[in-house]
């Protein structure tokens, strides 16, 4: 398989993480721009227990998910209360000092004879786990995406659920939520962390594709995108914000024809179909027309 | 010395936050009446801004010309983000229009960088005269005329809001949009204007910072959006007067914070601020209460 599209449909993995992480939010009705942040997290706690102290990847993994899960439950105990734009703008406010603070974190050890770690604005360097273990671009694509999928599955699974059922009422009116017996901090609160935990487990991947991870990757760009593309895929299932992932970088890369101009055409493009249809691609109302037409292809043959 | 140290950081942290104070006060005009966040609003200065530069750089304008075809490109482009974002969307799609305002914003900052491909572009200078010397301070005659101008484009704009009908209009659409349509008001045409004010407020602020820089980079989009979002956060949404006291309370408290811990520790103490103040004050230093009552804000202007 060629190289370059290997590495395409890795990033599109991997964002897809991001991406989630915002979409459970938006379910719940809470508008985030910072789940970078625990992307962020994720990724260096990952990187750091592998390179570091010596960690197989796995337990890596699940490490960068539950501390991004802790900091998600710290920032929601302070947050949750706000609503709207205050939410939004508090979350981007912590984003923003996690990425300053990773600018000035530095940790480093002599580790083999090489001195590797996180060094502050240049970045953390030599995550070197899939190269020391020999595991081909293929197969770390492979990993990544078997990962994803299993977190699609786990959200496809949840969404039948009472929980996610409470989860998309909080987020559709609150108020009659709360009078209707549903504990909405206890709710908002579930789906912060299942975030924070979504998004640390892909930057924890992220951290081991890319073996180099700096501050800067972690910034308001990547946290508003991934916010755009469940917006722009829609909120009706988990594949809402996969199908934005795949707008933005699929179109982006085919879109070459329009060298240079690529972000006017595509900014455009996603303008005009957010008048079109302002709650996405896959919103509720054509995922219920969906799962209709389904249901009833099923009984067409009594 | 502290004492110096102190006041000539308070000194040059509020005229720095007098243009911050010109960012928030538009962020929040819009916001008042548009109840939507406009996150292509930097990038609609960065346009101005980037016009003014080009004709500069191209024709060497003089520098009334530049400051006026950045407050005249501000204004257009923010008419056009209002077209594309804001009046398509109604009240039910309001993330929907925020998220078209980010689309744009990629549209915009690519837009800016055919126009201007260089990271840096040199931009007419405000005065060239030295800085004025009072004992021991130090006040650069350009920071001054910042000052001033920010002054005046607040008592001016707390004017129009105050005394002209016009002003009345956009108050009474911040207040109660629907009220505002059936006592004949046209709440459509007052939002376009307000946006194209707000746009053309936020091409001054650009103009401002960017002639007492010299320069222009590409960071400047995202430069004006992160300050007026905190500042506009600080004084409280949709507030003018909140939004002044915003920008000029984040400009002081920056400076302090870059004398005494670095560059980097300032924008950490900016956003450290915002957070804390959200976690317990969120409505800001003069706004109403957040809590999960978003119909709230924009109670006075």
């Amino acid at each position: 398989m060629d190289g370059y599209l290997i590495t395409v449909l890795s990033n599109i993995g991997m964002i897809s993480f991001v991406a989630l992480s915002a979409y459970i939010l938006l379910l719940s009705g809470q508008i985030s721009f910072g789940q970078q942040a625990y992307f962020g997290i994720g990724a260096y706690t990952a990187g750091i227990a592998t390179v570091m102290w010596q960690w197989p990847l796995a337990a890596a993994l699940l490490l960068g998910a539950a501390v991004a899960a802790i900091a998600a439950g710290v920032v929601g105990l302070a947050t949750l209360r706000l609503s709207g734009i205050y939410f939004a703008m508090a979350t981007l406010a912590f984003a923003e000092i996690m990425r300053i603070a990773a600018d000035l974190f530095v940790y480093r050890r002599e580790i083999d004879g090489i001195e590797t770690g996180p060094d502050g604005i240049e970045g953390f360097r030599d995550i070197r786990y899939f190269f020391a273990n020999e595991v081909s671009p293929l197969q770390t694509c492979l990993i990544v995406y078997a990962v994803l999928i299993a977190v699609l599955a786990a959200f496809f699974l949840a969404e039948r659920t009472r929980a996610g059922r409470f989860l998309r009422q909080v987020g559709e009116d609150p108020l009659l939520a709360e009078v209707q017996g549903i504990d909405v901090m206890r709710v908002r609160m579930a789906a912060a962390l299942a975030a924070g935990a979504v998004a640390g487990l892909g930057g924890g991947l992220y951290a081991h594709l890319m073996t180099y991870v700096e501050p800067k990757s972690f910034d308001i760009m990547l946290g508003v995108h991934t916010l755009a593309y469940g917006l722009i895929g829609g909120l009706g299932t988990a594949l809402g914000p996969i199908i934005g992932v795949l707008i933005d970088i699929g179109l982006l890369e085919s879109t070459r024809i329009f060298h240079g101009y690529r972000m006017i055409v595509f900014g455009g493009l996603v303008a005009l179909l957010l008048i079109v249809r302002p709650r996405g691609l896959l919103d509720e109302v054509a995922v219920n027309r969906i799962q209709q037409a389904l249901r009833r292809g099923r009984h067409a043959g009594d | 010395m502290i004492a110096v140290d102190l006041a000539q950081n308070t000194l040059d942290g509020l005229m720095v936050g007098s243009s911050y104070a010109l960012l928030a006060v538009g962020f929040t005009l819009i916001f008042g009446v548009m109840r939507r966040l406009n996150l292509a609003y930097g990038p609609t200065i960065m346009a101005g801004v980037y016009l003014g530069t080009a004709s500069f750089i191209s024709f060497d304008a003089p520098i009334l010309v530049v400051l006026a075809i950045v407050i005249a490109g501000s204004a257009v482009v923010g008419l056009y983000v209002e077209r594309l974002c804001f009046r398509p969307f109604g009240e039910a799609a309001r993330t929907a229009s925020m998220v078209a305002s980010f689309a744009l914003w990629m549209q915009l900052e690519e837009a800016a960088t055919h126009l201007l491909p260089r990271h840096m572009n040199p931009f007419p200078a405000l005065t060239t005269s030295p800085p004025i010397e009072i004992g021991p301070l130090l006040l650069r005659v350009d920071h001054l005329i910042m000052l001033a101008a920010t002054l005046l484009m607040a008592v001016a704009v707390t004017y129009l809001l105050a005394r002209m009908r016009l002003g009345l209009a956009i108050r009474a659409v911040i207040d109660q949009p629907r009220a505002a349509a059936i006592v004949g008001i046209r709440v459509e045409r007052i939002m376009m204007l307000t946006f194209v004010l707000a746009s053309a407020i936020g091409g001054i602020a650009g103009f401002l910072i960017a002639a007492t820089d010299t320069q222009v980079t590409a960071m400047i989009g995202m430069w004006a959006t992160t300050k007026g979002l905190v500042a506009m956060m600080l004084g409280g949404l949709g507030s003018v007067k909140g939004a002044i006291a915003g920008g000029l309370l984040l400009g002081v408290l920056e400076a302090h914070a870059q004398w005494f811990l670095g560059p980097q520790v300032r924008d950490m103490v900016a956003w450290g601020l915002l957070f804390v103040l959200l976690a317990f004050w969120p409505g800001g230093l003069m706004g109403t209460k957040a809590l999960d009552r978003t119909m709230a804000v924009g109670r006075r202007v």
